[in-house]
């Protein structure tokens, strides 16, 4: 039966992970962060006035690190405070680091804005106001549910054996470490993937759809949006329709295999209640899974590569 | 502790650092311009990537040494880790072909090279003009997965050097924080010989500066390295439960 | 013509508004480059060396510590890394997490750490520092040299071994305020065993590279960029200061919430204030100006 419940953890930490993951690539889609920021910030140099939100404070795995690590810093210390409770101080401590986490990133976020439209005096880009305080309260909701996720995930993997039964199941590192590794990660991924579909698609709507954006379209962004100038706000309901989701996907199917091979390779090497039996024939056997994965992934990444050139064919066009 | 520890754990220190530096020339980065679709590669600077995806390394590394109470195998936890970050790195560049494909619409073809070498298809009548390549084409992709291998053999293995208490025996905390400073600063040493992008190993560029990043990566290593057996040698870190 | 002048008016008002903070500019204009470099050096050493300093003071070492390492990223990022800014900001931490952790082990032995009349005087963190300070400049050499990567950044050197230096005295002061000692039995459990180290690296990474990466445009200016740098030494002192009212005493950890509470209120709006100042306009709301018209 713990065996079942090590499962069953496992899935409802790679769900928690795919609304992590999508919720972090739509709130860095709503600030313009990390990569389509560079075209948010050359537009104003090349004459175009926006009223998109500029959120740079770094790039997204470091600012999600940053959230993710103070969420899970106040979580433990709650954690200690209300030891003597056992795992029942998780439901105040969890949703108490989150919301400190996502207030720090709400601070952060705004220091950016106006830091960086200040920058641009020279090029006549204004500071509205109705955008810098409209921003900040879906930047901070957003930020909310992914930390608060990361959160829970951090914790679900650093008691997992109390949570589930097993000896030896749970992660040695403490939860700050688990949510920088994890904040560093899904930062890394919702950059990685989710930019993608903001900014070759939706940051450049009004230019030729299926080819690169060109060197000469940079900074010349698409700024009106189906009634009136766009915002950055805009820009969330469109990415949640493929981007975010994809996103999600990514980070979910990661943490989904990395637990899921550890534990088969664990069932294979022995589990039990009182731990594992047989330590080197679990890892050789976690190995053994990860490297098949991989290879599925190539054949897949090459199988799709071929229907798209196929699909698609050369380049038509100028 | 007896000299000869002391060194093993300098030479692996040195090899993780080489190969994280490997690893960051290995990535197909495109950085921000491949969030346009300008340029070849994953659409974020390879600092970032390559934590994101040692870190994920790291974590089933910390597991998989966990599974031993004591004196756990080096090259098994490094291996995990190395297979962590691969499916790490394999996922994003999946998932990100799947949106440069069925989001934008776009092929993802190489810009450096006119035929790939691995599958051997040309590239140029695929690219549109004026860009630098747009996706993650199959050599890119499985130069991006060596380069997961590599970087995530070299966090995991500098990690369990430290963990295992026949080597350094530090907490594993520390090990971890320990491992990360070191493969961090190895990274963006490699980040910045790169200088921006890179298409993995079949680009011009990786056979011009691999040699210099690698020879950066063993100086800066070695002394990450002296510095953490001088930390070693005090003894006062002792102290890691398993 | 209207619109001319009333651009005119709008300077004036501005000018005049911008006179009361001339002091403070003129504070951090005296401050030049060099001169933060020596006095954060000096004042961060001081407080580094005495674990036994109250936990407010310290807190002061952390901002001035996170405004040199700001100052640094500023002075090696404005050439343009080609990579992005937070990086050099990360490597900054990095080598500060080796270097702490180093210069903790090393205070932690008989020679490293003098008891002179009941104050504690941990000459053995300097080790760490001295250690990092190298490692920071063989590997500015290392990026700017001709025979290696040959970055061609000024400064690159001095750069890399100030960022060294200063990731390495912040690690130091945050942890010596958290445990109010160097002794490892103590700081192992207290900071690096339950994870506030990872705290620790990201809040201070993020004192030295966010500032000049929010701030960067054609009109950045260097006294603005900086007072954010002691707004994020100001959230960090909050937290260290809850950490602490935990794990050592209120005595020491309340003083530090209250010195953060107040310095980032005080740092926030004034930083805000400087940004809206300078701005080319703050309206409320508007259409934008379309190319052309």
């Amino acid at each position: 039966m713990p065996v079942i419940s090590l499962f069953a953890w496992m899935l409802v930490i790679a769900f928690l992970a795919f609304i992590a993951c999508m919720f972090e690539d739509l709130e860095s889609d709503i600030g313009s962060q990390s990569n389509p920021n560079s075209q948010i910030q050359l537009a104003p140099e090349m004459g175009y006035i926006h009223r998109y939100f500029n959120k740079a404070i770094s790039g997204e795995g470091l600012s999600y690190a940053l959230s993710c690590t103070i969420s899970g810093t106040i979580a433990m210390l709650i954690l200690l405070q209300f030891e003597s409770v056992g795992p029942k101080a998780a439901i105040l401590a969890i949703p108490v680091g989150a919301a400190v986490g996502s207030l720090v990133h709400m601070v952060r976020s705004s220091t950016c804005h106006v830091g960086r439209e200040a920058a641009h005096k020279r090029f006549e880009q204004p500071i509205y106001l109705d955008v810098f305080y409209g921003h900040l309260l879906p930047i901070a909701t957003h930020n909310f549910m992914a930390v608060i996720c990361i959160t829970a995930i951090a914790y679900i993997q650093c008691n997992l054996g109390i949570l589930s039964g097993v000896t030896g199941a749970s992660n040695p590192f403490p939860l700050p470490l688990l949510c920088l590794i994890w904040g560093l990660t899904v930062g890394a991924i919702g950059s990685s993937t989710g930019d993608i579909h903001y900014g070759t698609e939706r940051a450049f709507q009004d230019k030729p759809f299926g080819e690169g954006r060109r060197v000469v379209y940079h900074g010349q962004i698409c700024r009106y949006g189906d009634c009136g100038v766009r915002t950055s706000k805009d820009v969330a309901s469109f990415c949640a329709k493929f981007g975010g989701p994809a996103t999600g996907l990514a980070f979910g199917l990661i943490v989904l295999f990395e637990n899921w091979r550890t534990v088969i390779g664990m069932l294979l090497g022995g589990l039990s209640i009182e731990g594992l039996a047989n330590p080197a024939v679990a890892a050789t056997w976690g190995i053994g899974i990860g490297v098949v994965i991989a290879i599925v992934l190539v054949i897949l990444a090459r199988t799709l590569e071929k229907w798209a050139r196929n699909k698609y064919g050369p380049f038509v066009g100028e | 502790m007896e000299p000869i520890t002391l060194l093993l754990v300098l030479v692996c220190i040195i090899i993780g650092g080489l190969l994280s530096s490997l690893a960051v020339h290995l990535m197909p980065v495109g950085g921000a311009p491949a969030a346009m679709s300008t340029a070849t590669g994953i659409a974020t600077g390879c600092v970032m990537l390559m934590t994101g995806a040692a870190v994920t390394g790291l974590f089933t590394a910390s597991t998989v040494a966990s599974f031993w109470a004591t004196k756990p195998s080096v090259i098994l936890v490094a291996l995990s880790g190395a297979v962590g970050s691969m499916l790490m790195m394999g996922f994003t560049m999946f998932v990100a072909n799947l949106i440069y494909i069925f989001g934008a619409g776009i092929v993802p073809c190489s810009g450096r090279v006119a035929v790939d070498p691995i599958t051997k298809e040309s590239q140029t009548e695929y690219k549109t003009p004026r860009t630098d390549g747009h996706g993650v084409p199959t050599a890119s992709f499985v130069s991006g997965i060596l380069g997961g291998f590599s970087g995530g053999f070299g966090g995991a293995l500098i990690y369990v050097m430290l963990v295992s208490d026949s080597y350094a025996h530090f907490s594993v905390a520390t090990a971890g924080i320990v491992a990360m400073g070191i493969f961090i600063a190895n990274a963006i040493i490699a980040a910045y010989n790169i200088g921006g992008t890179i298409e993995g190993f079949h680009d011009p560029k990786f056979k011009a500066r691999i040699r210099t990043g690698l020879t950066c990566s063993l100086i800066v290593s070695a002394l990450c390295g002296v510095i953490v057996v001088i930390a070693m040698l005090t003894g006062t870190l002792v102290g890691g439960v398993m | 013509m209207g619109e001319e002048e009333a651009k005119q008016a709008k300077q004036e008002e501005k000018e005049e508004k911008a006179k009361p903070k001339e002091e403070f500019r003129l504070s951090f204009d005296y401050f030049n480059e060099s001169r933060l470099g020596i006095f954060a050096l000096t004042i961060c050493v001081l407080i580094a060396i005495f674990p036994g300093l109250p936990a407010f003071i310290k807190g002061i070492g952390i901002m001035i510590v996170f405004a040199w390492g700001a100052d640094s990223v500023r002075k090696t990022a404005r050439y343009g890394l080609g990579t992005g800014v937070p990086s050099i900001g990360v490597l900054a931490m990095g080598f500060g997490i080796i270097g702490g952790i180093t210069g903790i082990a090393v205070a932690s032995m008989s020679f490293g750490t003098l008891v002179v009349g009941g104050v504690e005087i941990a000459f053995g963190v300097l080790a760490g520092v001295a250690l990092l300070a190298l490692l920071g400049f063989v590997s500015g050499n290392l990026a700017n040299g001709d025979k290696f990567i040959n970055m061609k950044i000024p400064g690159l050197e001095r750069g890399m071994t100030e960022l060294g230096i200063a990731g390495t005295l912040a690690v130091l002061i945050e942890i010596s305020i958290v445990v109010g000692t160097y002794d490892p039995a103590k700081v192992l459990p207290n900071v690096i065993n339950n994870g506030l180290i990872a705290a620790i690296f990201i809040i201070s990474a993020f004192g030295m590279l966010q500032p000049y990466n929010t701030c960067l445009g054609a009109d950045e200016r260097r006294a603005r960029t900086l007072l954010m740098s002691i707004e994020i030494g100001g959230i960090a002192s909050i937290i260290l200061g809850i950490a602490t009212t935990l794990t050592l005493s209120a005595v020491q950890g309340v003083p530090l919430i209250v010195l953060g509470a107040v310095v980032w209120v005080v740092f926030y709006r004034a930083y805000m204030k400087a940004c809206m100042d300078e701005a080319y306009a703050v309206k409320g709301t508007g259409l934008i100006k379309t190319l052309g018209g």
